[in-house]
């Protein structure tokens, strides 16, 4: 492990008050002797610099999926006072609101025997891909609509049943949206690509479930061995983007009018009750709801290409839940016996709300909300449940995702996308993509294993696992 | 007048050399078409751009800021810049083509220009831009 830190258990570290000057309060990570070796010193430090900011209650956290990001280390997570705390940019992330939902359907495996041309469909319905242009053609009062009501404006238009809702986290529409504070930029990004899935690490996947490790919590969720789910991983694109954009600049100029001292600058924030950092929020929590929308839409495309290929009904194909993983929200949490309300921001982390927890589906109320992690290209996904746990220690959070260890460059010099679609077709996986080229930066290998970031967290207790999920078709943007 | 790209665990960080300002924000611009696109686009259109900023290193964030806007929301892969650059402003215009899903689906969706570590610097006879790109 790296100098000055000390470990508090199994997998457990802390970074002392005092790594950094200024520390209101430690620092507290998750990892296994196993990834030890991918903990960049930088992605420590910025742990330790969250903790310096105002307001910042308890601890700062971060998940075994810990790397370097802008400010706030991805993977990390930092609850603040409501009433004496700041909300940053930097802790929420560049993609607002990017986050996956799990769509479940009654076929198994053996019924998917032209993966070719369900990807080939998948494909043509959900525009991917850089310049991958929506179909919507959403005027300005449309998207206003879509950044005030989220996915319950999607099924309104059609795009999914009512219940569908019920399974997101904050219902799909977060409150205190102000699509005023959405400037006209955003929008213009916005507007063409929302239904749309974009690139990157982006993805959708036919993916059947390999191996139940929970049954009464598989069972609460409607997941059964061999059963095919579809996993949905997108964000708020251009949009989110863009806010990001814009309000990083008014928020940098802002900290220094409140007389916030910060040790780096890309940790710019606001009070949570000033003009900014209200503005900040509702422009947040508009692009949370335009990403709602978005994966509500492409959801609905899937079924519709389901029902077509395979005659299954649409009521059929049940959202399990859908998961936020980029995001700053308003929360109460108990703290050292006393219930404080708290701006929670998860970036890069994904909330684990444990069982009898508000704000979950009444049907999992038993077990804890789902917990659904994507695995990179052509590696296994799971599905965990919230946990106790996670309440006491991470104010209800867990990791996100598997957390990348290389770089561009280095990847595309190792490895080219034919290459990998090679690789990946010898294991029964086909894979759909605007081209090869685009697969070369997102290799399998590039990431942390998934699986042993998962164990961490299960270990942890921080969430616990109910099912692996392994792909069988992949359309990647 | 060069762009090479450097080593990044998340994002395409780029350093960038020419003789002039001007070259400096074609290349730029070139590098960041390499990213969203795998390759900068071909001369045949033309868009008009100008931007303000109060510092060398704002202006040429706002510049490459701009440049994603205009390529994202329009279409449009830019093959080069011929602007003019000032202390405050720069004004000129893009070259480019419209975008073509056969010959520019080959890169992956650039989401900002990070300001965090971005430098603008002289050596000899040369501009040197270090800057990231958001994927």
């Amino acid at each position: 492990m790296l100098p000055g830190i000390q470990s508090l258990g199994p997998c457990e570290w802390e970074v002392p008050l005092g790594y950094v000057p200024g520390m209101r309060v430690p620092g507290v990570f998750y990892l296994s002797p196993r990834l030890a070796g991918t903990l960049e010193e930088g992605a420590v430090r910025q742990l330790a610099n969250v903790a310096t900011m105002p307001g910042i209650v308890k601890r700062s956290l971060a998940m075994p999926d810990i790397h370097w990001g802008y400010g706030f280390p991805i993977g990390g997570v930092a609850a603040f006072a409501f009433e004496s705390g700041v909300i940053s940019p930097g802790g929420v992330g560049f993609d607002i609101n990017c986050g996956v939902r799990l769509l479940s359907t009654p076929l198994e495996e053996k019924d998917i025997t032209n993966r070719r041309e369900l990807a080939e469909r998948l494909y043509r319905e959900i525009p991917t891909g850089v310049g991958g242009k929506s179909s919507l053609r959403l005027s300005g009062k449309d998207l206003d609509s879509v950044l005030v009501e989220g996915a319950s404006w999607a099924v309104r238009q059609g795009f999914g049943r009512a219940e569908d809702t019920e399974f997101c986290e904050e219902g799909g529409c977060m409150e205190g949206a102000d699509p005023a504070a959405v400037s006209e930029k955003a929008r213009a990004r916005g507007i063409p690509q929302s239904g749309t899935l974009g690139s990157g690490n982006h993805f959708l996947e036919v993916q059947v479930v390999r191996e139940i490790y929970d049954e009464a919590a598989a069972s609460a969720f409607g997941l059964v061995p061999g059963q095919v789910c579809i996993m949905i991983h997108c964000g708020s694109r251009g949009l989110g983007h863009q806010v990001c954009t814009d309000h990083l600049r008014v928020l940098e100029a802002a900290t220094k009018r409140y007389g916030i001292s910060l040790p780096d600058r890309q940790l710019a924030c606001a009070p949570l009750d000033s003009p900014e950092g209200r503005a900040y929020f509702g422009a947040m929590a508009a692009s949370a709801n335009y990403a709602w929308a978005n994966r509500q839409v492409i959801m609905h495309r899937t079924r519709k290409v389901m029902e077509e290929l395979y005659r299954v009904p649409q009521k059929e194909m049940r959202l399990v839940y859908d998961v936020a993983h980029n995001v700053a929200k308003i929360e109460e949490h108990l703290v050292d016996g006393k219930r404080l309300r708290l701006c929670v921001h998860r970036k890069g982390a994904t909330r684990a709300f444990g069982p009898g927890s508000p704000g979950i589906p009444a049907s999992y109320s038993r077990v804890g909300q789902p917990v659904i992690i994507p695995g990179s290209m052509g590696t296994p996904s799971f599905v965990l449940h919230g946990t106790q746990t996670a309440m006491e220690k991470t104010f209800g959070s867990t990791c996100h995702g598997a957390g990348r260890v290389m770089s561009r460059t280095q990847a595309k010099r190792r490895i080219t996308g034919r290459e990998i679609r090679e690789s990946l077709g010898k294991a029964g996986i086909v894979v759909r993509a605007p081209n090869d080229a685009s697969l070369a930066d997102e290799a399998p290998d590039v990431y942390k294993p998934s699986a042993e970031v998962v164990r961490v967290v299960h270990e942890v207790g921080l969430s616990r696992l109910v099912a692996r999920l392994e792909p069988l078709a992949v359309i990647k943007g | 007048m060069s762009f090479e790209e450097l080593e990044h665990t998340a994002d395409a960080r780029f350093r960038i050399r020419a003789a002039s300002l001007g070259e400096l924000y074609s290349e730029a611009a070139r590098a960041l078409m390499d990213v969203m696109y795998g390759r900068p686009g071909e001369d045949g259109q033309e868009r008009e751009i100008e931007v303000d900023a109060h510092d060398p290193e704002s202006l040429v964030f706002a510049f490459l800021s701009e440049v994603l806007f205009i390529s994202e929301v329009e279409g449009f892969v830019v093959s080069r810049a011929d602007v003019t650059v000032s202390d405050t402003k720069a004004k000129g215009i893009l070259h480019g083509e419209p975008f073509s899903p056969e010959r520019h689906g080959g890169g992956r969706g650039v989401k900002g220009i990070s300001f965090s570590d971005l430098s603008l610097r002289r050596e000899d006879d040369s501009y040197i831009l270090d800057v990231i790109f958001d994927v």
